[in-house]
């Protein structure tokens, strides 16, 4: 059995590392949910080693009497369940292939449990249902959607949410670097790990379907042109993000890349 | 006072305990495999019967039906003759019963690899199978009640009301879900489209578990457990009180599998608040269990069948607190579609039903073979390392579910997805699959070695094939009900108690579908969408037979983090014409509802043919079967057919050239693939599939709300 408990130990410890890999992944936000979920787990725990200090250092009292008494009235209030000393009182008389059954009180914390979730549900109901409209999702969806407009106009005013009226071209090596990130991991599989066009088009050479020049890579990035499969990508990456990638697909230009795909389009002058 | 004499079948218990086991390893073992196939995807052989979405439906029905089924009966059978003092009914049926079950259990593993499924979960047979199924059950419900009824006891004891109760329900459940209408000889449609297909499916999904996996099991827990400690049930009060509650509220509850979908919000909210009382009645089974063993549990410590017991017991009182969580609106946006369920459906199903079966059967084992059990050692063994399994079965899928569930749902400053890329979130959980298929390993070592002691217990004992036993006849005496022993009263009439069990268990069941069924404002019509075009309809087949429904939901929630992601949320309106729904239940892949023009038709025709293609990482399995396999049309005429039947509003006669349709949208695509580079036949199923995927989620995709 002891070893049990070490094999036990080690998983934990297992637990505990990949659980480490994941805290990372989560943002701040979580993170400070988990802190004071914790900072209340912990005091509670403080709490209860206390008690438990309290209860078993009372000398003259070894069964901890005065202590627990309340603790025990409040359990036996709870379970009133017969003690096992008196049940044969409770012993009903007749028994199936040898099985006999005791005839033990409902405990209350039982039926308190149980009224209660009654209660509970024809308040939920009549909250929902009768006092409110009942169209309890869709007016959630749209105070969040509402919310999230709001937000999304006051940052294009204080010109932190990027459009493509307002994109420009940037050459800073972090930006490009950041964009061939985004670049490899996104459109890569379209097209192509440099550029080169594979079901997507050649993103090097002079020739754009959709018009060449940042805003116009922008405005294709981010509305994408579903009817020949090159998706939107507005929902999935932020402005400063697709300007990055246009960037970065402007800096690709000339590299003349093993592969290249024919060049479809337009010849672009700016 | 004059006794007869008489004695019990133990021949088909031991039929039924050896093919819990037999069943049980097959079943965890495709489980072991599907685990691992969801980080190495390759483990399918590159052979198409062995693909997840076709063998998941395998494993689950397999260790439902086959593995918890098979010790049902076998335990039913033990206590019922015993507790009602009387052999069973019909030894004919008995057996009848046993090779039919088991046969069905072949059939299912034959036809859920090939692909044949109605694409509903936990009950993807299809109709001829279904047939079977309902004769079986029924015969083993004739069988039971012969048995009641010729009964010595006077009373019937508490396993036998929820024994009763198992019977009744599933059977309305069964019949319910299955109505469907053939194209052929193994394929159907159901009756029901869209929402009410849905509702229909998980008021059956949801009450599989409440009688199948819950009340039968309760059944057992109160003969078997104060059998093996030896200890009186703690209350009969309580039994009867929970009893009734138990199966009145739990048919209400099947909703709370659709929350935050297009279900009407009445619905939603019935299953939220029925989940929520089921907390209680739940908890009533698990303190008479766990009760019953007051000034037992020195015992508990040094006797393994008890320690299975008290696992067993005290996993079902977990679970039943989970599910009601579950339940709660805030919670399952988090939860649902992600692995935390498939935790909480292992707590219940490893936890509950696999722990309680070993602990029967160490129990029933060296009873019938009149011997004791082989080793004590391996018995301890066994359950340390199936608790073993089950935590690290469990716990990293909590995890994993709830990693991933912030990860959908985490907006960036600017306000947009922090992790567009779908496959991101599942890369990141892949650590906690690993650690998951060690647990499920862990398990499936604990049954072998179970099968190994139970052998060796059965060798070195000899079977007792009639159990000789004597007890006095049935005396009727007349009697009053009386205040106060109204329920005594009801005990001793069994045909008024599966009367009025099924009075119970019908209410809420008819509360929540009929007006599903019948009032048309539950599910406002668009006018915009159409029926499926022929080509679509074989794609969504193909889908089907493909188990793509297994990783893929097609239901947007109306959730900002969602309708980002995938675009507007699922209507009630646009699924009139899908029979089957196919909304899914756990996105491993991303939800595919609003799919049509994202991407593509090569981009689907390379994604289908290596999905590491397009996805770098992908753990998405390959089809390439699909771009080779020539398309049967020779059905395209008998599923129009069948979806006119079925209200799909197709004209008159038009099964007659829904092929020339086909064609000519078939190929279009196969020209679109052409112009891009790729060379495909016209004929292959794979344009079907791209057809239907194309498709899925356009019709409103002009705002229409
Ligand atoms: C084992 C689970 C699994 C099965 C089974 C599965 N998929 Fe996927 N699917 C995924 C995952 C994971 C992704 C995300 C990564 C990727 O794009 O491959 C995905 C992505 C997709 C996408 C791209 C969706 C998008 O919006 O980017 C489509 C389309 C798709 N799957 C279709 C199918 C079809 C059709 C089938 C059945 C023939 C199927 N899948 C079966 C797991 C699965």
């Amino acid at each position: 059995m002891k070893s049990n408990k070490i094999l036990l130990m080690i998983f934990s410890l297992i637990f505990f590392f990949f659980e480490q890999t994941n805290l990372l992944a989560a943002n701040e936000e979580t993170l400070d949910k988990v802190m004071k979920t914790m900072l209340v787990v912990t005091l509670v725990v403080i709490a209860f080693v206390l008690w438990l200090a309290v209860v078993y250092s009372e000398k003259n009292d070894s069964e901890g009497k005065t202590f627990k008494a309340p603790l025990a009235a409040f359990k036996k209030y709870l379970t009133r369940t017969t003690p096992i000393e008196k049940e044969q009182e409770i012993l009903l008389h007749h028994d199936y292939d040898g099985i006999q059954e005791l005839d033990n009180r409902i405990p209350p914390w039982f039926s308190i449990l149980f009224y209660g979730t009654i209660i509970w549900g024809a308040i939920y109901l009549l909250n929902y249902h009768v006092f409110d409209d009942g169209q309890v999702q869709t007016k959630e969806y749209n105070l969040e959607v509402h919310q999230a407009a709001l937000e999304r106009e006051f940052l294009i005013k204080t010109g932190a949410f990027l459009n493509e009226e307002t994109v420009t071209a940037l050459s800073d090596a972090a930006v490009l670097s950041e964009g061939k990130d985004i670049f490899i991991k996104n459109c890569a599989s379209c097209h192509g790990q440099s550029g080169e066009g594979l079901v997507g088009p050649n993103l090097t050479d002079d020739f754009w379907i959709h018009g060449g020049g940042v805003k116009n890579i922008f405005k294709t990035i981010k509305y994408g042109v579903p009817q020949k499969g090159m998706i939107s990508w507005q929902t999935q990456l932020d402005p400063k993000k697709m300007q990055a990638a246009a960037s970065f697909i402007l800096s690709l230009y000339g590299t003349n890349p093993p592969n290249g795909k024919q060049p479809e389009g337009e010849k672009w002058k700016e | 006072m004059q006794v007869e004499k008489f004695s019990y079948d133990n021949q088909v218990v031991k039929q039924f305990a050896i093919a819990t086991v037999l069943w049980g390893a097959v079943g965890m073992l495709v489980g072991l495999i599907i685990a691992v196939q969801l980080y190495l995807p390759e483990l399918n052989l590159g052979i198409q019967y062995l693909t997840f979405g076709r063998i998941r439906p395998l494993h689950t029905n397999a260790v439902i039906f086959a593995f918890v089924g098979n010790m049902i009966f076998g335990g039913v059978y033990y206590s019922l003759q015993r507790v009602c003092k009387a052999r069973m009914f019909s030894d004919f049926l008995s057996q009848f019963h046993f090779w039919g079950w088991q046969l069905i259990i072949v059939l299912a593993a034959v036809t859920l690899p090939l692909g044949f499924t109605t694409g509903k979960e936990y009950a993807e047979l299809e109709f001829p199978v279904d047939l079977l199924i309902a004769v079986v059950w029924l015969s083993f419900g004739a069988n039971m009640i012969g048995t009641i009824i010729k009964r010595r006891e006077k009373h019937m004891y508490v396993a036998v009301w929820f024994y009763i109760a198992t019977f009744v329900t599933v059977t309305i459940l069964h019949v319910v879900n299955s109505i469907e209408v053939p194209v052929s000889f193994l394929k159907s449609y159901p009756v029901y489209a869209g929402v009410q297909d849905a509702l229909t499916q998980w008021w059956y999904g949801h009450n599989a578990v409440a009688f199948f996996l819950t009340t039968p099991y309760l059944g057992l827990m109160y003969y078997f457990l104060p059998k093996a400690a030896n200890r009186p049930v703690y209350s009969y009060r309580l039994s009867i009180l929970h009893f009734w509650a138990l199966i009145f509220i739990y048919i209400w509850a099947g909703p709370h599998h659709l929350l935050y979908t297009a279900l009407p919000d009445w619905a939603q909210s019935l299953g939220t608040v029925f989940s929520i009382m089921l907390l209680a009645p739940s908890w009533g089974g698990m303190l008479n269990g766990l009760l019953t063993l007051r000034g037992a549990w020195d015992r508990v410590r040094d006797n393994p069948i008890l320690k299975f017991m008290v696992v067993a017991v005290t996993a079902y009182g977990m679970s039943t607190f989970e599910g009601p969580m579950l339940s709660l609106k805030n919670v399952n946006a988090i939860s649902h579609f992600t692995d935390w369920t498939i935790a909480h459906a292992h707590v219940g199903a490893l936890g509950w039903n696999g722990m309680l079966t070993f602990g029967v059967l160490y129990w029933l084992v060296p009873k019938m073979w009149d011997t004791q059990l082989y080793s004590k050692k391996l018995a301890n063994l066994h359950f340390w390392i199936s608790t073993l399994g089950i935590v690290f079965y469990a716990v990293p899928l909590y995890w994993a579910g709830i990693t991933q569930s912030l990860m959908w749902k985490q907006f960036t400053p600017l306000g947009i997805l922090q992790y567009p890329n779908f496959l991101e979130t599942v890369l990141q959980i892949i650590p906690m699959y690993i650690l998951r298929s060690i647990g499920g390993f862990l398990f499936l070592c604990g049954i072998l070695l179970s099968a190994y002691n139970l052998i060796k217990t059965a060798r070195q004992g000899s079977f007792i094939k009639n159990e000789e036993a004597e007890a006095a006849p049935y005396k009727n005496e007349k009697d009053q009900i009386k205040r106060g022993l109204i329920h005594r009263w009801l005990e001793k009439r069994p045909v008024q108690f599966a009367l009025l069990s099924t009075v119970v268990v019908l209410i809420g069941g008819l509360v929540e579908l009929i007006p599903t069924y019948l009032v048309k404002s539950n599910i406002p019509t668009i006018a915009s969408v159409k029926p499926y075009t022929p080509l679509e309809l074989q794609g969504r087949d193909i889908y089907i037979r493909e188990g793509c429904n297994t990783c893929h939901s097609q239901l947007v929630r109306p959730f900002r983090s969602e309708t980002e992601r995938y675009g507007e949320y699922s209507k009630a309106g646009e699924f009139v014409y899908d029979h089957p729904f196919l909304w899914g239940s756990k996105r491993t892949g991303p939800d595919l509802h609003r799919v049509g023009g994202k991407y593509s038709n090569l981009w689907h025709y390379l994604h289908m043919e290596d999905p590491r293609q397009m996805s770098p990482g992908s753990i998405m399995p390959p089809y390439p079967w699909l771009l080779t396999q020539v398309l049967d049309t020779t059905t395209t005429q008998a599923k129009i057919s069948v979806m006119r039947s079925l209200g799909v509003p197709y004209e008159k006669g038009y099964e007659n050239f829904a092929n020339e349709d086909l064609e000519n949208q078939a190929n279009k695509i196969a020209d679109d693939l052409l112009n891009n580079g790729i060379p495909a036949e016209s004929n292959a199923e794979i344009i079907a599939l791209i057809a239907y995927l194309q498709r899925l989620g356009t019709d409103i995709k002009g705002g229409a709300k």
